[in-house]
C-alpha cells in the first residue's frame, strides 16, 4: 500500500478568528506523523477538514492526488478528540456496526471485531456497555473503530491523552504496526517525548499556518550544536556566562544545556569549562522534539 | 374511498423510488454493498440499529403493552355492559290484557332486554315507585304509560328504546282492536314487517365509527408525540455524546438522517399496526360493533395518516434535536413543535363528537401539521371524498419534501456545533451564507 495525503490551502474563518491559514502539508505512507501545536492551533479543525467534519472556505484535501469524497473517507480511519460512542450499545456490537458503515460485511465486521479486541486485551469486555468501561478501556474500544476496516488512512487526534504508560505503550505500539504495514498515520499529542518516540516526521502548525515539518532525526540535527557540559562544584553554570558565542539553554542539577553560536569551536568551550573546575559531563547532544516545538513557536 | 388510500400509498412508494434512483445518479459511488447502493444499504444499517435498540427498550415494551390494555379495555367494557342488559321493571296498575302484555314483552325483546311486571295498588303508588327508581315503566289500566323523567329524542338508552317501542306497540294493539278486525286481519297486521330501506353507500353504526374515530386519533396523537419525542432525544445524544463525529466520518449527515427517521418511523408503524391488528381480531372475537359500518375504513384511513404525519413531523424534531446538546434544551425545544399537535388533537376531538363539523376544520385537514388529526375525522363523519382525501394526502407529501429538505440543511450545519444551543437564525443565516 502506497499513497500521499496531501493538504492542499486549507482555509477556515469563523467570523474574525482564522482557524486555518492557508495551511498545506502532506502525510506519506508508512510513517507515524506526529501533527503538533500549542492549544487552538488548527490541529483538530485541520484533522475533522479532512474527514468533510468542517466547511472549509478554502482548500482542498487529496489522496493519491484525487480530492477526498465521501468514498474515500469510508477507507479512512477517525479518532476525534471527544471521544464518542453509544454510551449504552455493547462494544462488539458497536464496532461491527461502526465496521459496517465503513462497508464491511457483516461476517468480516464480527471477525475483525475479536481480533481487535482480543489484541488490546479487552475481548473479555466484549458485550459490556461502553459506558460500563473504564477511561483507558474506552480509548482502546475507540482506537478499535478507527482501525476495525483496515484503513489506508489512520488519523488520530490525541489518542493518547489520559493514557497509563501500558496504554500508551499498547496503542503505540499499534500505531507503529499501521504504519509498517502501509498505513497513513498522523496523531496529535501535547506528549512531546512520546510523539519523539513514536513518530519518523512531525508537522508543527501554529495559528493555523504551517511552522516546521519534517523528519524527526533531520530536525535533531538541524540548527545550532548543542552541548550538555557538567563543572564539579559550579551547580548555576556561572563559567559558561562569561563565555563568548554561548547560550545557556537550561541548568539543570549542575547540568549546562549549552546552544553554541557557529563560529564557536567546542574544543574553546571546553578549555573554558576545564579552567572553572574538573569537568565530570562533556556530551554533544540532539535537540529534542520539546525544543524544535520550542523554538519553532517563537 | 379505499381507492383513495391505494392511490395515496402507491404515490409514495413511487416519490421514494424516485428519489432513491436520483441521489443514486448524484452520488456516483462505487457500489460496495451487494447489489445495494452505498446510499440505501447506509441507510438500511442506520435505521436497522434504530430499530433493534427501540425495541429492545423498556419504555417500547411496556409502552405498547400499556396502550394494548387501554385498547382492550374499549373494546370489551362495552361489550360486557352490552352483553348484560338489565331487566326493564314494569309496574302494573290495574290490569293488563294478554295481547297488551304479550306486546310489552314483544317491545323488551326487540330492543335486547327482558321485562319485569310489578303490580301497583294504584297510580300515587306507582309514582313513588317510579321516582325511588324501583320501576322504570308505569302502565296505568292498560291506556297510560308513565315515566320519571322525560325522554329526549336523542336518548339511546336501553329503558328510553324500551320505552318507545312499547308506546308505538301498545298503540298498534289498542287501534287494531279499535277497528274491530277479524282474527285474520289481527294475525296479518301482527305479522306486519317493515319494508327494506337500501342505501347507496355502506351503513354506518354511527357509534362504532365515532368509538373507532376516537381510538385513531389517540392513536395517531400519542405515537406522533412518542416516536417524534424519540427522534429528538436519539439526535441530541448522538450529538452530545460526539459519536455524530464517528458516524460522519463514514456517512452523509443525510443518510443518518435518513435512516433515523426511517428507523423509528418503522418501530412506530409496526406498533401501530400491530394495535390495529391486535383491536380488529379483539374487537371481532368479542362480537364488538367496532367492525361495523365505516369503522375499518376509518381504521386504515388513520394508519395512512400516521405515516404521513410522522413523516411531516419527524424532519422538524430531527433538525430540532440537531440544535440542542442537553435535556434541558430539549423540552424548551419541544414545547414549540407540541403546539399545532395539541391543537390539531383538541380541534379534531370536538369535531368528533359533532355531526357537521365546520368550515375551518375542514381547512385544517388541508394543512399538514393538522391534517393527520382532522382528515381520519372527516372519513369517519362520511364529509369527504377520496379525491379531497388524495389531495389532502399530495399535499402533505409534497410539502414533506420541502420540510425534509430545510430540516437536513439545518441539521448538517447545526451537528457539528457543539459548546451549546444552537440558534436557528445562525444556522439559517450560514445556510443562506
Amino acid at each position: 500500500m502506497s499513497g500521499l495525503l496531501e493538504l492542499e490551502g486549507l482555509t477556515r474563518r469563523y467570523g474574525t478568528l482564522t482557524a486555518l491559514d492557508s495551511l498545506s502539508f502532506s502525510v506519506p505512507t508508512g510513517q507515524v506523523v506526529g501533527f503538533l501545536g500549542p492549544n487552538g492551533a488548527g490541529k483538530t479543525t485541520t484533522m475533522r477538514a479532512v474527514f468533510g467534519l468542517t466547511d472549509l472556505d478554502a482548500g482542498m484535501v487529496r489522496w493519491n492526488g484525487a480530492p477526498v469524497g465521501q468514498a474515500e473517507r469510508r477507507r479512512f480511519g477517525y479518532m476525534p478528540e471527544e471521544r464518542g460512542l453509544y454510551p449504552a450499545m455493547r462494544v462488539a456490537e458497536q464496532l461491527e456496526y461502526l465496521g459496517r458503515l465503513h462497508g464491511m460485511s457483516a461476517i468480516d465486521a464480527q471477525a475483525a471485531t475479536t481480533t481487535w479486541l482480543e489484541r488490546l486485551g479487552i475481548a473479555e469486555r466484549a458485550d459490556s456497555k461502553v459506558d460500563a468501561l473504564s477511561h483507558g478501556n474506552q480509548q482502546r474500544v475507540q482506537l478499535v473503530a478507527a482501525l476495525l476496516h483496515g484503513p489506508e488512512v489512520l488519523i488520530l487526534d490525541e489518542p493518547l491523552a489520559g493514557l497509563d504508560p501500558a496504554g500508551i505503550d499498547a496503542i503505540g505500539g499499534v500505531l507503529a504496526e499501521q504504519a509498517r504495514s502501509g498505513c497513513c498515520v498522523l496523531f496529535s499529542s501535547h506528549q512531546l517525548d512520546q510523539v519523539e518516540d513514536l513518530c519518523e516526521s512531525v508537522t508543527i502548525i501554529d495559528h493555523g499556518r504551517l511552522v516546521v515539518t519534517g523528519r524527526v532525526d533531520d530536525l535533531a540535527r538541524s540548527g545550532p550544536r548543542r552541548l550538555v557540559v557538567r563543572v564539579e562544584g559550579d551547580r548555576d553554570a556561572s563559567w559558561a556566562r562569561g563565555t563568548a558565542g554561548v547560550t545557556i539553554s537550561e541548568v539543570d542539577g549542575g547540568a549546562a544545556r549549552l546552544v553554541l553560536d557557529p563560529s564557536v569551536e567546542s574544543e574553546s568551550v571546553l578549555r573554558a569549562a576545564m579552567a572553572a573546575g574538573r569537568v565530570t559531563e562533556f556530551v554533544f547532544e540532539r535537540r529534542r522534539l520539546s525544543e524544535v516545538f520550542r523554538e519553532a513557536l517563537k | 374511498m379505499r381507492g383513495g388510500l391505494i392511490a395515496a400509498v402507491l404515490a409514495v412508494v413511487v416519490i421514494v423510488r424516485v428519489w432513491g434512483r436520483r441521489r443514486r445518479r448524484t452520488t456516483g459511488q462505487r457500489q460496495t454493498h451487494g447489489g445495494l447502493g452505498p446510499f440505501t444499504s447506509d441507510v438500511g444499517l442506520v435505521a436497522a440499529r434504530e430499530m433493534r435498540e427501540r425495541f429492545r427498550g423498556k419504555i417500547f415494551r411496556v409502552g405498547t403493552l400499556l396502550i394494548l390494555a387501554v385498547i382492550a379495555a374499549a373494546i370489551v367494557i362495552p361489550t360486557l355492559d352490552k352483553g348484560k342488559p338489565e331487566p326493564q321493571r314494569v309496574g302494573l296498575v290495574g290490569a293488563l290484557s294478554a295481547p297488551l302484555r304479550a306486546a310489552v314483552v314483544s317491545s323488551a325483546k326487540s330492543v335486547g332486554t327482558t321485562v319485569h311486571f310489578v303490580s301497583v295498588a294504584d297510580a300515587e303508588a306507582a309514582h313513588a315507585d317510579l321516582r325511588s327508581g324501583r320501576v322504570d315503566l308505569a302502565i296505568v289500566e292498560g291506556r297510560e304509560l308513565v315515566v320519571n323523567k322525560p325522554i329526549g329524542s336523542t336518548d339511546i338508552s336501553t329503558t328510553a328504546q324500551f320505552v318507545d317501542a312499547v308506546s308505538k306497540n301498545l298503540g298498534i294493539v289498542e287501534a287494531v282492536e279499535a277497528a274491530h278486525l277479524t282474527a285474520a286481519q289481527s294475525s296479518e297486521l301482527a305479522g306486519a314487517r317493515a319494508l327494506p330501506v337500501h342505501s347507496l353507500q355502506p351503513g354506518a353504526v354511527k357509534g362504532a365509527t365515532h368509538t373507532t374515530s376516537l381510538i385513531g386519533l389517540v392513536l395517531i396523537f400519542v405515537m406522533l408525540s412518542q416516536y417524534n419525542t424519540w427522534i429528538l432525544i436519539g439526535v441530541m445524544e448522538e450529538k452530545s455524546s460526539r459519536v455524530i463525529e464517528v458516524l460522519l466520518a463514514a456517512v452523509r449527515p443525510i443518510q443518518l438522517l435518513t435512516g433515523k427517521v426511517l428507523g423509528i418511523g418503522l418501530v412506530a408503524f409496526v406498533q401501530a399496526s400491530a394495535i390495529v391488528v391486535f383491536a380488529l381480531v379483539l374487537a371481532k372475537s368479542v362480537g364488538s360493533d367496532l367492525l361495523h359500518g365505516t369503522a375499518p375504513v376509518v381504521l386504515a384511513s388513520t394508519l395512512v395518516w400516521l405515516v404521513l404525519g410522522y413523516a411531516f413531523y419527524c424532519w422538524v424534531y430531527a433538525a430540532a434535536g440537531s440544535l440542542a446538546e442537553r435535556q434541558d434544551q430539549v423540552q424548551s425545544l419541544a414545547f414549540p413543535l407540541s403546539l399545532p399537535i395539541i391543537f390539531g388533537y383538541i380541534m379534531a376531538l370536538t369535531a368528533a363528537g359533532s355531526a357537521s363539523p365546520s368550515s375551518f376544520f375542514k381547512v385544517l385537514a388541508y394543512l399538514p401539521p393538522t391534517a393527520p388529526f382532522a382528515m381520519p375525522v372527516l372519513v369517519g363523519l362520511g364529509k369527504v371524498t377520496w379525491w379531497e382525501f388524495l389531495a389532502s394526502a399530495v399535499i402533505s407529501i409534497v410539502c414533506t419534501v420541502g420540510v425534509a429538505r430545510l430540516a437536513t440543511g439545518i441539521y448538517r450545519r447545526a451537528i457539528l456545533r457543539t459548546g451549546g444551543r444552537v440558534k436557528l437564525r445562525d444556522v439559517l443565516t450560514r445556510a443562506a451564507g
